[in-house]
């Protein structure tokens, strides 16, 4: 550990610059900085320090850089003083100062400053706050208070139906339940990642928050409170697509609380596969490529992202959990592609594809009813559940709940550009305005062939072709 | 008759035996034996909503039919003994609860068929002991009631912070809660710590449960383990005639293991002469920590004095019924076979005074009666704030009417669970 020396309120003395194997990767999951990055490894007494940015003039001291810049205008200072030092402006990150912990190599900095003074309390750190309610214990102020306000508040539903306002007589019962005897006949079926994924998928709108470390107590996550603020549906949505997953890798792939990294993240997904059919392979595949019926090609956006026109979208696609779990081929049968292998695994006899894939859709469709049109919903709920893996609908079963927001993806980009893609929200109320165009389009074309992307299929290409596509 | 002394009982719709209360006292104020026949009158009925023992007839009858065994007033004893008969039911309030269980238990020891009674009392239960019936009376008491939870809860707190730090661990449990107490443990040790710990538990029941019970049971504490990603093995030991048979062997005690011995309701069913043997036996595991809960009752040390040893066995009595009753909704089965179970338990100790089973003697002991005993060769480990206020968050999530006595600085140790003010459990923690 190198003790900071704080002169004219900078951070200097980097340790020396930290050389991982150059990451692929676009955004950068914690503990895995970028090569570039100047390495900061600061004493644990100056991490807790509270004010260590010095104004140089006055002696003041500030919590963050940006605070003192601000103090320091009112300085009047030369133009040459109000400059940064000679560096231009690197990116920092932080190791920890505790040595036995994986993030004191300068490999697995972290890149922010807050993150690394959280971090340091709550794995090293003394447990200073404490909740009223349930005694649960907490080293960061931010943490118990957030737990605070949904302590008691939230409810813990079993598989097999009952309720639980209390964790410890939900966590009793669970061991006794008789769904679990079911459920561990489908670990061994599968992996054991799976009970954990499956049981998790009833905690929707489960909290990414520091208890997310521990993979297996997630499964005790509450479910989300029926309060839906405006934030809410897009993490029921997207704990449908990743809640599954076992959110020890969301949090690799999130970080702490950042849905808007969550968001950039699903947003090509859903903009990809909505480029699928509408642009390039639209128009290619079923008129020129002429595919095989293996609908992966279409939501193996790990395999063949570069049919698609956006270069960005593919580098994202391969951090998405999901193109991993399409890759193996589904192996790790989590809630979202266990959607999609319903298509293409169609003949695998997967225990929990199927039940995941009904019990999600049923779920998505309650979702998405209480959000969007519910007829157009509702319709292709319906239908889907009938025949999840007939031809005609082998569409329907992964758009039972995401239907709509692909759907919409198609529909926009076809008649906008892809960069409404990008701007398409998972907000209801966008959904629900361009559901209202759609509302004629989709039953044209009958029980089998079912015209729910709603884009005028004919107007592209020729019918006939569809239906041999599908 | 006068029946201007009573406050007249509020007219509430009940659809059993109602007696009037006032005339069985009245009766015996004037010490006139002839049978009053004011009884199957549903007109004036007992008012549910009072607090069980308000009237207190009960227990006055109680008391003196007590008394008349002791004395051997065979005429006393029998005209109580009737009189009781008329007034109690098993499915009428507090007091006809008490009237109905000591009834049969006072019957036994006037008759002197107490042994019998008892087993034909067991042998029904266990016919309906499935594990379903069990799990779902366990769970169900559980949730509206903190008597058994306490213990685990202050126990579990215990233990963790005793092995923290192991990579072996093997709890030896020496209780009939059915492997309640553990979930709770094993989801603190999957979260709690980077490195989850191999966990060894071994279970020895004393009661008579079923063996299919337990193995189910066993069956379910390794799935949910597996559940859990802790390493798990557990092993039963059921069939012990007398916990005194414990051997390093027989649990299979290794040496790299550190080793928490769990006693839930455990060393009450020692024989007293025994229980001196059996605490030394505990320390040749040389255990990391020794965790006991008991009830706060003395049954023991006024064995020879059946008055006394009644009077006791009437107060516990009295306050578990109580409890029960406010506890639980008004008709719950889980309720009633709660208090079966506890009038097997009251026959057992009025009536049976030879040796009926090992595992189903129950002499128990105040908190500070264990004190002493362990004290020999251990010494208390208090609580730690941590668990203190996990316990105290714990008695929040149930009714009101439930309060943490906190651990004396002096000679008693552990802390007491006390309802209404009245401690009723007592757990406690104790290092070699």
């Amino acid at each position: 550990m190198t003790e900071e020396v704080i002169s004219s309120g900078f951070i200097q003395t980097p340790i020396g610059e930290a050389n991982p194997p150059p990451l692929k990767k676009k955004r950068n999951l914690p503990g895995t900085p970028d090569p570039e990055a100047e390495v900061i490894a600061l004493s644990p007494k100056t991490l807790m320090a509270t004010n260590r940015f010095l104004c140089e003039i006055c002696g003041k001291g500030f919590q963050r850089d940006q605070n003192l810049q601000l103090h320091r205008r009112g300085h009047n200072l030369p133009w040459k003083l109000k400059q940064r030092t000679s560096k231009e402006v690197r990116k920092r990150v932080y190791v920890c100062p505790e040595k036995s912990c994986v993030h004191h190599h300068p490999s697995r900095a972290l890149g922010d400053l807050t993150g690394i003074k959280k971090h340091f309390c709550r794995k090293h750190g003394e447990k200073k706050w404490k909740c009223e309610k349930c005694s649960k214990r907490y080293a960061v102020q931010s943490d118990w208070k957030a737990h605070s306000k949904t302590c008691g508040t939230r409810e813990y539903k079993c598989d097999c139906g009952t309720i639980f306002s209390r964790r410890d007589s939900f966590i009793t019962h669970r061991a006794f339940c008789d769904a679990l005897a079911e459920e561990t006949a489908r670990v061994t079926a599968a992996s054991n990642v799976v009970a954990a994924n499956s049981i998790n998928y009833h905690f929707v709108g489960a909290s990414l928050g520091p208890g997310m470390g521990q993979h297996f107590a997630s499964m005790f996550k509450p479910i989300s409170t029926n309060n839906e603020t405006p934030a809410n549906p897009i993490r029921q949505g997207l704990s449908l697509w990743m809640g599954g997953h076992g959110l020890s890798q969301t949090q690799e792939s999130i970080g702490n609380n950042n849905l808007q990294e969550i968001h950039h993240q699903l947003n090509p997904a859903v903009s990809t596969s909505g480029l699928v059919f509408t642009t390039d392979p639209f128009v290619s595949v079923p008129c020129s490529n002429s595919p095989p019926i293996n609908y992966p090609l279409n939501w193996d956006f790990g395999n063949k992202p570069s049919s698609n026109s956006s270069e960005e979208l593919t580098n994202n696609i391969s951090s998405l959990p999901l193109s991993n779990v399409a890759k193996d081929g589904g192996s790790q049968v989590i809630s979202v592609p266990s959607l999609f292998s319903t298509q293409h695994q169609s003949h695998q006899t997967h225990s929990t594809a199927n039940m995941s894939a009904t019990a999600l859709l049923q779920k998505a469709a309650q979702m998405g009813a209480t959000t969007t049109d519910p007829s157009f919903l509702g319709s292709f709920g319906l239908k889907c559940n009938d025949s999840q893996i007939q031809d005609g609908n082998r569409y329907c079963s992964p758009y039972g709940g995401t239907a709509t927001s692909v759907a919409t993806a198609l529909q926009s980009s076809v008649t906008d550009h892809l960069s409404t893609l990008n701007e398409l929200q998972m907000y209801p109320s966008k959904r629900r305005h361009i559901q209202v165009d759609q509302d004629s389009t989709p039953t044209t074309g009958g029980g089998q062939t079912r015209d729910f992307l709603g884009v005028g299929i004919q107007s592209i290409c020729h019918p006939s072709s569809i239906n041999g596509w599908i | 008759m006068d029946i201007s002394f009573f406050s007249p009982p509020e007219t509430t719709t009940f659809f059993h035996k109602n007696p009037q209360k006032n005339d069985p006292y009245l009766d015996m104020q004037s010490t006139n034996n002839q049978p009053q026949s004011s009884h199957t009158s549903t007109s004036i009925s007992s008012d549910s909503g009072e607090p069980c023992g308000d009237g207190k007839w009960a227990s006055r009858l109680l008391r003196e039919c007590a008394t008349a065994i002791s004395d051997k007033d065979s005429t006393k004893i029998r005209h109580l003994l009737w009189m009781l008969n008329e007034l109690a039911s098993p499915y009428g309030d507090c007091d006809q609860k008490l009237a109905s269980y000591f009834l049969q238990a006072l019957f036994c020891k006037a008759t002197e068929s107490g042994q019998r009674c008892y087993k034909t009392l067991a042998s029904v239960a266990e016919k309906s002991h499935s594990f379903d019936a069990a799990r779902k009376l366990i769970l169900k008491f559980q949730e509206v009631s903190p008597w058994t939870t306490f213990g685990h809860v202050a126990s579990n707190g215990a233990i963790l912070e005793a092995l923290d730090g192991e990579n072996k661990l093997h709890i030896v449990d020496i209780s009939n809660t059915l492997c309640t107490q553990w979930p709770t443990l094993l989801e603190a040790l999957a979260t709690r710590n980077d490195e989850t710990p191999h966990l060894k538990l071994t279970v020895v029941i004393t009661a008579s449960i079923a063996k299919p019970v337990m193995k189910e049971i066993a069956q379910r504490m390794e799935k949910f383990a597996r559940l859990m990603g802790v390493p798990f093995e557990f092993n039963l030991i059921s069939g012990l005639s007398h916990l005194g048979g414990l051997t390093k062997q027989n649990l299979n005690i290794q040496d790299d293991e550190a080793i928490a011995i769990n006693c839930i309701g455990a060393l009450r069913r020692v024989q007293v002469e025994e229980r001196t043997a059996v605490i030394h036996m505990f320390q040749s595991f040389q255990p990391r920590i020794v965790t006991v809960v008991e009830e706060e009752a003395d049954f023991t040390s006024s064995k020879n004095d059946f008055v006394k040893c009644f009077e006791e066995c009437l107060r516990f009595t009295t306050l578990y019924f109580e409890m029960l009753e406010e506890s639980f909704p008004p008709t719950s089965n889980e309720r009633l076979m709660l208090e079966r179970e506890c009038s097997r338990s009251i026959v057992r100790v009025l009536a049976c005074d030879d040796e009926i089973g090992e595992g189903d003697r129950e002499c128990r002991e105040r908190g500070s009666q264990w004190t002493e005993r362990l004290r020999e060769a251990f010494s208390p480990v208090s609580y730690s704030d941590d668990v203190v206020d996990d316990v105290k968050a714990l008695l929040k999530r149930y009714r009101t009417g439930w309060s943490l006595q906190p651990q004396q600085a002096d000679h008693e140790s552990g802390i007491y669970l006390a309802w209404k003010e009245e401690p009723v459990v007592w757990a406690s923690a104790w290092k070699p």
